[in-house]
């Protein structure tokens, strides 16, 4: 410590808990004083390593359906706003990038923005006819997809590990974290469920046959911080397969017909209220 | 459901790194299980305020979590004849933060972790562990400098080792 500032600000500093007015305060002091500067960022540094070590994600860092900090979302909003606490109006805010390429050095001579936007456009609608519309929202993670692809490959012809006689019981054989009623689909047999490697945890493969005999396999996976992602199509060795994610779970359907795929896509969707509220209730 | 989701995420990682002690609970496999019979207690407080003030249920639901840890220890402790707030006696080798974390007795890895990994105010980390607000400064005063003391010790020990250690010959 360096006796110059008080241990107790010091840390209310590093670790975002000063109102914005002490810590433009704090802040100003921190430029005259190198010693504070060196012990803030000390202090930086092994917040960064303790989060690091336990698997958070760094403060500030972009949300990627990760855990949220609020400390830090409260002081991006801080930030967003001027000191009088009102926000910068729209043409201000032009008005100040005007100025600045008005002094920035002057560009070489090239197509006009007219030409550039015109020629961004083109490039955009040859991108669309070329790959198809983007998907907005959220998407599962494809390391969620593979892996229930791949668990439907290895497991799903192979004997249950549970019969389900009663779903209930089958839940409740499962264990807390994979306790979750399994979909019931129309057309398609509940057989049972096996457990599964998932992408990140263990998940249960739930099996149900269709009306030809065939196996069509759901694994379910409980997964920590996860958003509700919508059904991400995909194929992998003859098996049509879609993931998605929601209530703390992320789900892979996969069958040799899209049919029996979206058969239980269309259950999961009838039954996301039930979802979350199995989800939220037995983890 | 995706806030319910990020906060029972959060506490099941700070319940990993406060009860992985290396006193009571050696590996993580040993933590998982511990973790999963107090986690479900205490988010039984994040369940019942999905409407409410989400960041006072956060409070709630993390101080439940330590309160729960704090009883189981504390008759781990008794059967083990020993005092529960205590360091563990021997830590694994290593300067790692998590190494150091570890080794720093409950009450300081608690508040510490409340507030650095859970990101907590320190006037929040006050109301979850019941304490006033300077002793929760005070303990997070202490245990930053034990760990920074901790791991610069662990660094110095590295640096000399190949110094200090040789190989005997044999013939």
């Amino acid at each position: 410590m360096t006796g110059r500032a008080d241990p107790a600000e010091t840390l209310a500093y590093v670790d975002d808990c000063l109102d914005p007015q002490a810590r433009s305060e704090f802040e100003a002091r921190l430029k005259a004083d190198p010693e504070l500067r060196r012990e803030v960022a000390r202090w930086e540094s092994q917040n960064r390593a303790i989060r690091a070590a336990f698997g958070a994600p760094p403060r500030g860092a972009v949300d990627l359906g990760g855990a949220s900090n609020e400390n830090a979302a409260r002081r991006a909003g801080e930030t967003a706003r001027p000191a009088d606490g009102e926000a910068r109006p729209l043409s201000q805010a032009r008005k100040r990038r005007a100025a600045a390429r008005a002094i920035a050095k002057p560009r070489r001579a090239g197509p006009g923005p007219a030409a550039r936007r015109l020629a961004g456009a083109v490039a955009l609608a040859a991108a669309i006819v070329w790959v198809g519309l983007p998907s907005l929202g959220p998407r599962p993670p494809s390391a969620l997809l593979a892996a229930g692809a791949s668990a439907a490959r290895a497991l799903a012809d192979l004997p249950v590990e549970f019969a389900a006689a009663d779903p209930a019981a089958l839940a409740h054989r499962l264990g807390s974290r994979l306790a979750l009623a399994p979909l019931l689909a129309p057309g398609l047999r509940l057989v049972g469920a096996r457990l599964a490697p998932g992408s990140q945890a263990t998940a249960t493969l739930y099996l149900y046959e269709n009306s030809r005999g065939e196996r069509v396999a759901l694994m379910v996976e409980p997964l920590d911080e996860v958003g509700a992602a919508a059904p991400r199509r995909g194929e992998a060795d003859g098996l049509s397969v879609a993931a998605w994610t929601g209530a703390g779970y992320g789900f892979v359907a996969a069958a040799r017909g899209d049919a029996d795929v979206a058969a239980l896509v269309a259950a999961a969707g009838a039954d996301n209220d039930t979802l979350a509220d199995a989800g939220a209730q037995r983890r | 459901m995706r806030e319910w989701s990020d906060d029972a995420g959060a506490l099941r990682r700070f319940g990993l790194a406060l009860v992985r002690d290396d006193r009571f609970v050696f590996d993580d496999v040993a933590a998982g299980a511990l973790i999963e019979k107090l986690f479900r207690q205490a988010s039984l407080t994040l369940v019942d305020c999905s409407g409410g003030d989400r960041r006072a249920a956060r409070v709630r639901a993390f101080a439940q979590f330590v309160r729960l840890y704090r009883r189981h220890a504390r008759r781990l402790a008794i059967d083990e004849d020993g005092g529960w707030l205590e360091s563990p006696p021997s830590c694994r080798g290593g300067g790692s933060a998590a190494v150091g974390v570890r080794s720093l007795p409950l009450e300081l890895r608690e508040a510490l972790l409340l507030v650095v990994l859970a990101g907590f105010t320190h006037r929040e980390a006050a109301a979850a562990l019941d304490l006033p607000l300077a002793v929760v400064v005070d303990r997070l005063v202490r245990a930053r400098t034990r760990l920074a003391a901790h791991m610069a010790a662990a660094r110095d020990t590295a640096a000399a080792w190949p110094q200090s250690a040789h190989l005997r010959i044999v013939k």
